[in-house]
């Protein structure tokens, strides 16, 4: 699973890093990291809610499948 | 300024405005945010003739999916909109929100680090040890309150006095202020907003002289691409904290304790579990945020088919966007669980509140502080406070009562 970061869409609302830290990290503006994200297996749970609390819809879920979220 | 233009076409013309009509007007037990969600019954982008507290027509958009096209389009939809050119006879534009980028940027990269969700985390003690002190004051006299003006606002001044590095003795006249230019007369607002810029002019002057460790020392030192900050800039960002930074938390908690206050079952859950504070906190920003934003066309440009001229006025309403069926399932129910809520009271796009982390936590602390030290509370007396609409929804008087009746 990986996620791609559209970095330009990101306003710095922190959603992601605050529902899931160990996935999204913020630089010191609080803005996203540059660069997709390869999600460790078994973190694909969190990567997911992070991506989904995004209000601008700047990071995308590729390649995820539905059982590894359990 | 309140007839239609020409390119606007008739059937896309509604009576509407956020000023008159069911929930705008100031009313005790109003629900300004939920009188809007029925808009959603009806097209997704309207024009309303008579708009702004000065008649001016404004499109209004409905859905959460084209306010975050609009909003994110900062080049086609400019956010110079000279909020103090009436009150000042001149523009003086508040930094960084009536910059549009690429200038935008540099202020934004400038300010964002001093707001950070990292950086408010350092305030937290203090911002915390103000929300007590306040509280146990009101225990102290009491069993009951008013909410706005003995927490709200010394709670949000008292955060943005620190904020600003200046002295909490100032209290009672940044109050004064506030309450001015927020909710006097037009006559009041324009003066309260020339004595802001006057205040924050000599704050600069005062920093240019003597440095000290704080925010407008920060800023008068600071560099913009690779130039000196003028004073224009540097009271323009002062200024802005001022206007978007106590009215709009004021409120929030104003809004938050109404609904506690009605719903004594979520009052003792959250007791109960006071991690779930944090989530009901972004839950009632969904449901009751106060901020319209409002856009400029910065040229003529086509909108899912719809004639929009430069010039025009677009009004994208956080608390109608955060009703939208589309993006929140029952989005009329109030969930204080609600997961994925992607709601839009801090904006979309660059503009984004660059405070919305330190009121975030504002918000939050004031909850949490509140339910740990207040018992059960009710509306004293049963009687619902004001709402009302306009450019910045807001409540009055919310009074609360708790164990045996008031004083």
């Amino acid at each position: 699973m990986k996620i791609r970061v559209v970095k330009e869409k990101c306003a710095g609302h922190a959603r992601c890093w605050a529902q899931s830290p160990e996935i999204y990290d913020l630089d010191d503006e609080g803005y996203i990291l540059d660069g997709d994200i390869d999600v460790p297996e078994g973190q694909e749970r969190a990567a997911w809610l992070g991506a989904k609390s995004c209000p601008e819809r700047a990071l995308v879920i590729e390649d995820y499948k539905k059982d590894s979220a359990a | 300024m309140s007839t239609v233009p020409d390119h606007v076409p008739a059937e896309l013309v509604k009576d509407f405005s956020y000023f008159t009509g069911p929930g705008m007007c100031p009313m005790r037990g109003g629900d300004p945010q939920g009188a809007l969600a029925a808009l959603h019954d009806g097209p997704p982008v309207f024009y309303a003739p008579n708009n702004t507290y000065d008649g001016y027509g404004t499109w209004v958009f409905v859905r959460a999916e084209d306010q975050r096209r609009v909003l994110q389009d900062a080049e086609t939809f400019s956010s110079h909109r000279k909020i103090f050119e009436k009150a000042l006879g001149y523009d003086l534009p508040t930094i960084p929100l009536e910059v549009d980028p690429p200038e935008h940027g540099a202020y934004r990269s400038l300010l964002n680090p001093l707001l950070s969700p990292k950086r408010v985390m350092a305030m937290e003690a203090a911002n915390r040890a103000r929300a007590v002190e306040l509280i146990e004051g009101i225990k102290a006299r009491g069993n009951d309150c008013e909410v706005m003006n003995e927490f709200a606002f010394p709670f949000a001044v008292g955060v943005f006095l620190e904020f600003l590095g200046l002295p909490q003795s100032r209290r009672e006249e940044f109050l004064g202020w506030a309450d001015k230019q927020f909710h006097g007369t037009p006559e009041e607002r324009g003066e309260a907003i020339r004595t802001v810029i006057a205040f924050m002019q000599e704050l600069v002057d005062l920093r240019r002289r003597e440095p000290a460790e704080d925010f407008m020392t920060f800023v008068v030192q600071a560099k913009v691409d690779g130039r000196e900050m003028t004073d224009k800039e540097a009271v323009g960002m002062g200024a802005l904290l001022f206007v978007a930074g106590l009215d709009t938390v004021a409120a929030a908690i104003g809004f938050d304790f109404r609904y506690l206050a009605e719903n004594p079952e979520q009052q003792e859950k959250l007791r109960a579990e006071p991690q779930g504070v944090v989530l009901a906190v972004e839950e009632l920003l969904r449901a009751f945020p106060t901020v319209i934003m409002t856009r400029i066309a910065s040229r003529d440009t086509e909108y899912d088919g719809i004639k929009i001229k430069a010039g025009d006025r677009i009004s994208c309403p956080s608390m109608v966007a955060n009703r939208d069926p589309q993006e929140f399932p029952d989005p009329n129910t109030i969930d204080l669980a609600r997961p994925n809520n992607r709601h839009v009271a801090f904006a979309y796009g660059p503009h984004r509140c660059l405070g919305s982390h330190l009121a975030r936590r504002e918000l939050a602390i004031a909850m949490e502080e509140w339910l740990k030290r207040i018992p059960t509370f009710r509306l004293k007396d049963g009687v619902a406070p004001t709402t009302y609409g306009g450019h910045v929804f807001g409540i009055e008087d919310v009074r609360l009562a708790w164990g045996a009746a008031g004083r």
